[in-house]
């Protein structure tokens, strides 16, 4: 008992002459190290790899886990890497597609739009696509304050205002993930079908999707591009929400291995999606002329259809389902027909 | 100072305006005036009132594919909130401190987070349709977008001070739901209570023909 | 402002009472009302949702009677009520609505709806926002006695036809009958067989009855086009000629809008309690049943079913009726999916049928009423109300459908047994 005692008071003892050998550039080789303990010692840093899992009194997930040198590890990465280049990725994406818009400027339709349209996405359609739409908005704001609130927001308000902000921050993000994830399962749902890759779709990633040069490329009900984004939406979105549902409910024995790991992913993941999103957002307001339109009214012009998914409009003309601009104008509830107009006539 | 006011004088003004305003809506509502209907009945009137105030919580088979995002969302909506605002431990407290003198059991934690989030979910999805739907557009008010937005602040800052670690955002939650009592009576929110006698009057005129609404 | 607008907005404030407070309190504006409302389904337009037909009263209500409106009164910034405000909702009140009544069963806050549009048809008509057939047909009836311009004579045309083909006699004008018989001018002009079931059911039945020469009329047009004063003034000849005969009972026909305004508005636009009952054909005709006074004979083989009229079903009560009278004479009786309370409306009530300018979206509303007669491949619909009938008739007809129309009190008097019941 005395004696491990002692070598325990030797480790501790040891520990604060690592913290300072830690800034010392490391022995060349050839040299012998002179640090007493020093095969303990890199057995607990785990400097060779091997975890050690060593005995204590109190049993419990990571209890036999000294020092974690991966959370060493992790926490560099996470400064280095999200925490540095996030908001660097973000602001470039951002620039990019403001160059290009300057550039390319907005893409037409040939011949303009013509007033008769076709229906796209339903009710329930589009209110998924915004229900999932805000709540991303809103995990990905709360998101950042958590990543880089530190080096950003604290200069900015503060230390206890942010520590107020982070706490709201991560609360709101916790309880909202979730949400996040039974939204995507259900555009899953809804959408999958559509978003299957065809014959025809590798054609138009091959002419870059119609952006590269000009001339039609051909598309179905979602063209590659489309589909593309849906699945990496799916995909990376289920990786975000899977990680992030490890990380919210730390109780069912995750140790900090996983839960670095998972960090890291979730936020990796999320960066993907925030810059890519961003493209999605610049494509679907004033990137294309004639898109907005599908996700409000969920009607979408005949003449955009033809130019961009020409075998959906195929489809549209074969099943009779376009209509014109009075029809369309009398499903949105904002004619005022005949008997009305006479009415109102006969009323001054 | 802040801090004073929202937790001072503005609760009780909140609490003066929201208490008096619903109760004069209501008698103002079902004092106006009624004639007596003078055909003489098939059925119970009476019996007609009071089945419909329960009926009408669950739609007619014949409609109810045709409403089913209204009624999921909608129940999501309201049971989340009925379930946080009562069985959450800190209104729980809340209540037991400044109305009844007694408590009762509350949901643990996860109960909370989880009525929490169906009931964001729910008024997302219900907000979200009533500006996306051609009928509910065309039919919406300005109270109606108010309500959705008040009501959706209110659960929001309650969210975000969920850590119950900071009083300023206790105050901004406080502060909202003022802002909501306020609001209240004055508002389709009075529907949490005029809904009753709706159902019963419309029961009450089915009953006496002997239909079951 | 406006002598019509004047109007209009006294009878919009007349009207508002505790239910309507307690309505508008309630709305939410939920939507649900469209997707019960055949207007709406078929043509999906938004304005024809049920909810947004009441915009004058709501608008009223508003004003005058909500906290925001006393509010922006007071600080004289109102948004003051127009003709528009009426004149606009001439359309959606009186060609988009049959006041079918399926809106009030939906509602989850409980507004009847129905009820609400009423009274805003009660503002337009007074305030003389009406469509002209209407119009006209309403000042025939209050002139001639009868929208359809039929008079007495015609009834007595009629009478004679029926019994040469009865041999049986038709009793008019008998006092202290217990029965007093009304018929609906669509009856009369073309449903005759109507009258004939009647005198040969009653008779067969062994029941005290008489037509009244002053007040055969049933056919309410001031509940039509949304007249209150006009519905009571005709409802009052009823009266008249029942308490001069002094029968115990009036029998409503096979009329929708006639049972209504008799059996349940009546008292009510007269401010007065009836010394008589009242009953629907289809009432009496199930009691007669129920006694064993009614013996029938054979069985339908068709595959037929029902429509239930909304005035007498739904807005009326008589719900199981009907079926207690098919079942014993009908072999393959089918409900409709949507069937009895909940049934859909033939797209004709409420004046609809009347008003020339709606022929089109009547059309179009009709195509629920053909999807559900297709969906059970039927060869023939029963129903109980001539108006029902001449519309369905109409809509079957414009859709090149082979689809007979039975009368419900006819096809009892076909099945009559020869002896009679004791």
């Amino acid at each position: 008992m005395r004696i491990q005692t002692l070598l325990l008071l030797l480790c501790l003892a040891l520990l604060q002459f690592q913290a300072y050998a830690a800034d010392r550039p490391p022995p060349a080789p050839g040299m012998v190290s002179t640090v007493p303990g020093a095969d303990l010692w890199r057995e607990v840093r785990q400097r060779d790899g091997m975890i050690i899992d060593g005995i204590s009194q109190v049993k419990g997930v990571d209890t036999g886990v000294l020092i974690n040198a991966q959370g060493d590890k992790w926490a560099r990465f996470r400064i280095n890497n999200p925490v540095k280049h996030a908001p660097t990725v973000i602001i470039a994406v951002v620039l990019v597609l403001l160059l290009f818009y300057v550039i390319r400027g907005k893409v037409g339709i040939e011949g303009g739009l013509s007033g008769r349209m076709v229906l796209r996405f339903t009710d329930f359609e589009r209110i998924l696509h915004w229900t999932l739409a805000i709540v991303f908005l809103f995990l990905a704001i709360t998101g950042l304050v958590l990543l880089v609130g530190r080096p950003l927001l604290i200069p900015l308000f503060g230390k206890s205002a942010f520590s107020m902000l982070a706490s709201a921050s991560k609360e709101s993000h916790n309880l909202f993930g979730p949400i996040f994830l039974v939204s995507l399962l259900m555009m899953l749902y809804s959408f999958a079908r559509r978003n299957i890759y065809e014959k025809g779709d590798l054609t138009w990633l091959l002419k870059g999707g119609g952006f590269i040069g000009k001339g039609h490329v051909s598309g179905g009900f979602f063209n590659m591009g489309e589909k593309s984004w849906y699945w990496l939406v799916i995909l990376v979105g289920l990786v975000i929400s899977i990680s992030g549902l490890i990380l919210v409910s730390p109780n069912f024995g995750q140790g900090r291995v996983i839960m670095g790991i998972s960090h890291v992913v979730h936020v990796l993941g999320a960066i993907i999606l925030m810059a890519v999103s961003i493209g999605h957002m610049y494509m679907g307001s004033i990137g294309t002329e004639g898109s907005s339109e599908a996700m409000k009214s969920g009607y979408v012009d005949i003449n955009w259809v033809e130019a961009h998914h020409d075998r959906w409009a195929k489809e549209c003309h074969q099943k009779d389902q376009v209509i014109s601009a009075e029809e369309f104008a009398r499903l949105q509830g904002t004619s005022l027909d005949r008997a009305n107009v006479e009415a109102t006539e006969q009323a001054k | 100072m802040i801090g004073y006011l929202i937790d001072g004088p503005l609760w009780y003004f909140s609490l003066a305006v929201f208490s008096i305003g619903v109760v004069w809506q209501l008698v103002a509502i079902i004092f106006a005036s009624r004639k007596t209907d003078l055909s003489v009945a098939r059925g119970s009137a009476s019996r007609g009132a009071i089945r419909n105030v329960f009926s009408r919580f669950i739609p007619h088979r014949e409609i109810a594919p045709q409403i089913r995002v209204q009624v999921v969302a909608g129940y999501m909506f309201h049971l989340g909130l009925f379930a946080l605002l009562f069985f959450a431990a800190p209104h729980v407290i809340f209540l037991e401190e400044n109305f009844f003198g007694f408590g009762w059991t509350a949901m643990p934690h996860w109960g909370f987070i989880l009525a929490a989030q169906f009931a964001f979910l729910g008024l997302i999805i219900l907000w979200l349709r009533r500006m996306l739907n051609s009928v509910s557009r065309l039919i919406s008010t300005l109270d109606d977008h108010v309500a959705a937005i008040l009501t959706f602040v209110v659960m929001l800052t309650g969210c975000l001070a969920l850590l119950e670690g900071f009083h300023e955002l206790r105050l901004l939650h406080r502060f909202t739901v003022e802002l909501l009592l306020i609001y209240f009576p004055f508002s389709c929110l009075m529907h949490t209570f005029t809904f009753i006698p709706s159902r019963a009057f419309t029961g009450a005129w089915f009953g006496r023909r002997g239909i079951d609404s | 402002m406006s002598e019509r607008l004047q109007k209009g907005l006294e009878v919009l404030r007349a009207e508002v009472d505790s239910k309507v407070q307690s309505f508008f309190s309630s709305c939410v504006r939920c939507g649900v009302c469209a997707e019960s409302c055949l207007f709406y389904t078929e043509t999906k337009d938004p304005r024809y949702t049920p909810i947004y037909k009441t915009e004058p009263l709501r608008k009223l209500w508003k004003n005058e009677y909500s906290f925001w409106g006393k509010l922006t009164g007071k600080l004289g910034m109102t948004k003051a009520m127009t003709e528009a405000d009426l004149a606009d909702w001439e359309e959606l009140v009186y060609d988009g609505c049959s006041m079918c009544g399926r809106c009030s069963m939906v509602c989850p806050v409980g507004v009847d709806i129905a009820m609400i549009i009423f009274k805003v048809k009660h503002a337009l008509a007074v305030a003389g926002f009406s469509p002209e057939g209407l119009v006209e047909t309403t000042q025939r009836a209050i002139d001639v006695g009868s929208p359809m311009g039929v008079t007495l004579k015609t009834v007595q045309a009629v009478i004679k036809h029926v019994e040469r083909d009865t041999g049986l006699s038709v009793p008019m004008d008998v006092e202290g009958a217990d029965y007093m018989a009304l018929l609906s001018s669509n009856e009369i002009a073309l449903y005759p067989e109507y009258l004939e079931s009647l005198v040969k059911i009653f008779d067969h039945a062994g029941v005290s009855w008489t037509l009244s020469s002053e007040a055969f009329e049933a056919t309410n047009s001031g509940l039509q086009i949304g007249n209150k004063a006009i519905a009571g003034q005709l409802v009052q000849r009823v009266v008249d000629g029942a308490e001069k005969l002094k029968v115990k009972t009036v029998i409503s026909p096979e009329c929708g809008h006639a049972y209504t305004a008799l059996r349940w508005e009546g008292p009510n636009f007269l401010g007065k309690a009836y010394s008589f009952k009242v009953v629907h054909i289809l009432e009496l005709l199930d009691e007669l049943r129920a006694q064993g006074r009614i013996k029938t004979t054979g069985m339908e083989t068709d595959r037929l079913t029902f429509h239930d009229p909304c005035s007498i079903v739904r807005r009326g009560g008589v719900l199981a009726q009907p079926r207690n009278l098919l079942e014993p004479i009908t072999e393959n009786f089918v409900e409709m999916t949507d069937h009895g309370s909940m049934n859909w409306c033939c797209g004709g009530g409420g004046g609809v049928s009347g008003n020339e300018r709606a022929e089109e979206l009547k059309h179009t509303a009709f195509n629920r009423k053909k999807s559900q007669i297709e969906e059970l491949k039927v060869d023939a619909v029963v129903t109980a109300c001539s108006n029902c009938r001449m519309v369905m008739e109409d809509g079957i007809e414009a859709n090149e459908m082979d689809m007979p129309l039975l009368g419900l009190t006819e096809l009892i008097a076909e099945h009559l047994a020869e002896d009679r019941a004791e």
